[in-house]
């Protein structure tokens, strides 16, 4: 924090003042007057000046401009500076003993910052040019302080949302810690989902934005298992039917619960979680639950949470049950033993599974 | 600069005392400004355009001088290349010509000033 005491946000200098008249008397004069104050430059024609400016903008603070001068007059200098927009940030002075009022009228009109009359009044015109040169640094340090704060504001709000999702992750994580899981079975679901929906057709139309909300929305498919006893959820094993129609309350229950939390209600992702938690369990054939839905009535994301979660279950070790072999896996859910899905989803699934199984290379959990 | 010398010159009609303090009171610079002038071409392109009639270079010209003199406060130059230039401006070439007679003693009277210094 060295510099804190100095400049927060330094600008690069900006410190020259450019004269350009053809009569080199008004430019020694004019160089004496301001040469205490800024770096002067001269130029004895009105295209020497405006290559010398369009060369470097930035490092001029003001201009001073003859209007009759050979090879290029003052006013076509104005008229190529106000096309190339530079007449808003850098202060152009007429300096001018053609005070006739079209002159002025146009100069004005292109966006002259004033007009100052031949011959010179030294303390006028230093006066004049010093307190616009003054005002326009001003601004330029005002607007630079504006876009450095947006930044900053920008930057708060990103670790604000990212301090959001991972308070959600963390929520889901801890609900999975009770079937004995360490966290591993959200984190894939929510990078399966993000993974199917942006490498394969299934995402169409849906924007990076909406994804990230979705797979977010993802990691709370099963939140609703707190509300769901422990010696149901970690028993090893068959369950009882009577037991089953507990554990299928989870979905359920984790829509209500997902209801109840007023600031995720007003979170985008909220709709895409309570819709994935009550839905995840239903089937494309419309023998799952709660709701017995089918077919395109269940949402994308739904069908993908759905198969993510079989796939990752069938590949990972649970309480009741082995890891199986890659091979099996894909047997098991081609064949329909673990759900019946839409075809679709498993051809964009089974196109992309390789790159998926990176997932579950050991080691990794 | 001496006391005789300004004292000459503001009787030529330069207002030494105002150039100077347009200098910022560099009476150093105003010497080396009014030798400038002395050496200036454009009153020698100003003739030659008044006797070839040429009055797009006699404006060119005579607006620089009015510049000049205006700068160095030689106030009775700077009024005759005012009235000059505007008669050019105004379409009154034969009065613009016949500044000439006036412009070039008065021209002649600061120069031989300056040759002192």
């Amino acid at each position: 924090m060295a510099a804190a005491s100095s400049d927060p946000f330094p600008l690069p200098a900006q410190n020259t003042l450019l004269i350009v008249d053809d009569d080199e008397i008004n430019c020694i004069v004019l160089e004496n007057l301001f040469e205490p104050y800024y770096e002067t430059q001269t130029a004895e024609n009105g295209r020497e000046g405006l290559s010398r400016i369009l060369a470097d903008p930035e490092r001029y603070c003001a201009i001073l401009l003859d209007v009759i001068m050979p090879e290029m007059d003052g006013l076509e200098v104005l008229h190529r500076l106000a096309a190339e927009r530079l007449l808003s940030r850098l202060p152009v002075f007429l300096i001018t003993a053609e005070t006739s009022d079209s002159v002025m009228e146009e100069a004005y009109r292109l966006g002259v910052m004033d007009v100052i009359g031949k011959p010179i009044i030294p303390y006028v015109v230093l006066r004049r040019v010093q307190s616009v040169i003054e005002l326009f640094q001003a601004r330029r340090r005002l607007s630079s302080v504006v876009i450095a704060q947006q930044s900053e504001l920008y930057e708060r709000a990103r670790k604000i949302a990212e301090l959001s999702t991972g308070m959600i992750e963390a929520l889901a994580a801890a609900i999975e810690f009770r079937s004995g899981e360490s966290g591993g079975h959200v984190r894939r679901i929510r990078d399966i989902t993000h993974f199917l929906l942006t490498r394969t057709e299934l995402g169409e139309g849906l924007s990076g934005e909406t994804i990230d909300q979705i797979s977010l929305a993802a990691v709370m498919h099963d939140v609703g298992k707190i509300a769901i006893p422990d010696a149901i959820l970690n028993k090893p094993g068959k369950l009882t039917a009577e037991e089953f129609e507990i554990m299928k309350t989870h979905t359920t229950q984790g829509a209500l619960l997902l209801e109840k939390i007023p600031q995720l209600r007003e979170n985008e992702a909220y709709l895409y979680a309570r819709d994935i938690a009550l839905h995840h369990h239903e089937r494309w054939d419309g023998r799952g639950y709660p709701e017995g839905l089918a077919g395109d009535s269940i949402s994308i994301w739904a069908q993908i949470v759905s198969l993510a979660d079989v796939y990752d279950a069938l590949s990972c070790k649970r309480i009741y049950k082995d890891a199986f072999p890659r091979e099996t896996v894909l047997q098991m859910i081609r064949d329909g033993q673990c759900g019946v899905f839409n075809p679709r989803l498993l051809d964009c699934f089974f196109a992309v599974e390789e790159e998926l199984s990176a997932l579950y290379r050991p080691g990794l959990e | 600069m001496d006391q005789l010398l300004k004292t000459n010159l503001t009787a030529a009609g330069v207002d030494v005392e105002a150039a100077v303090s347009r200098l910022m009171g560099n009476e150093a610079l105003l010497e080396r400004l009014l030798r400038k002038f002395a050496a200036d071409a454009n009153f020698a392109a100003l003739k030659a355009a008044v006797k070839d009639g040429n009055r797009e270079q006699a404006l060119a010209a005579s607006h620089t001088l009015k510049g000049m003199t205006g700068n160095l406060s030689m106030t009775v130059l700077f009024d005759l290349f005012s009235r000059q230039v505007e008669a050019i401006r105004g379409g009154d070439w034969e009065r613009a010509v016949s500044l000439m007679d006036e412009i070039t003693p008065a021209r002649e009277r600061v120069l031989s000033l300056i040759e002192t210094l």
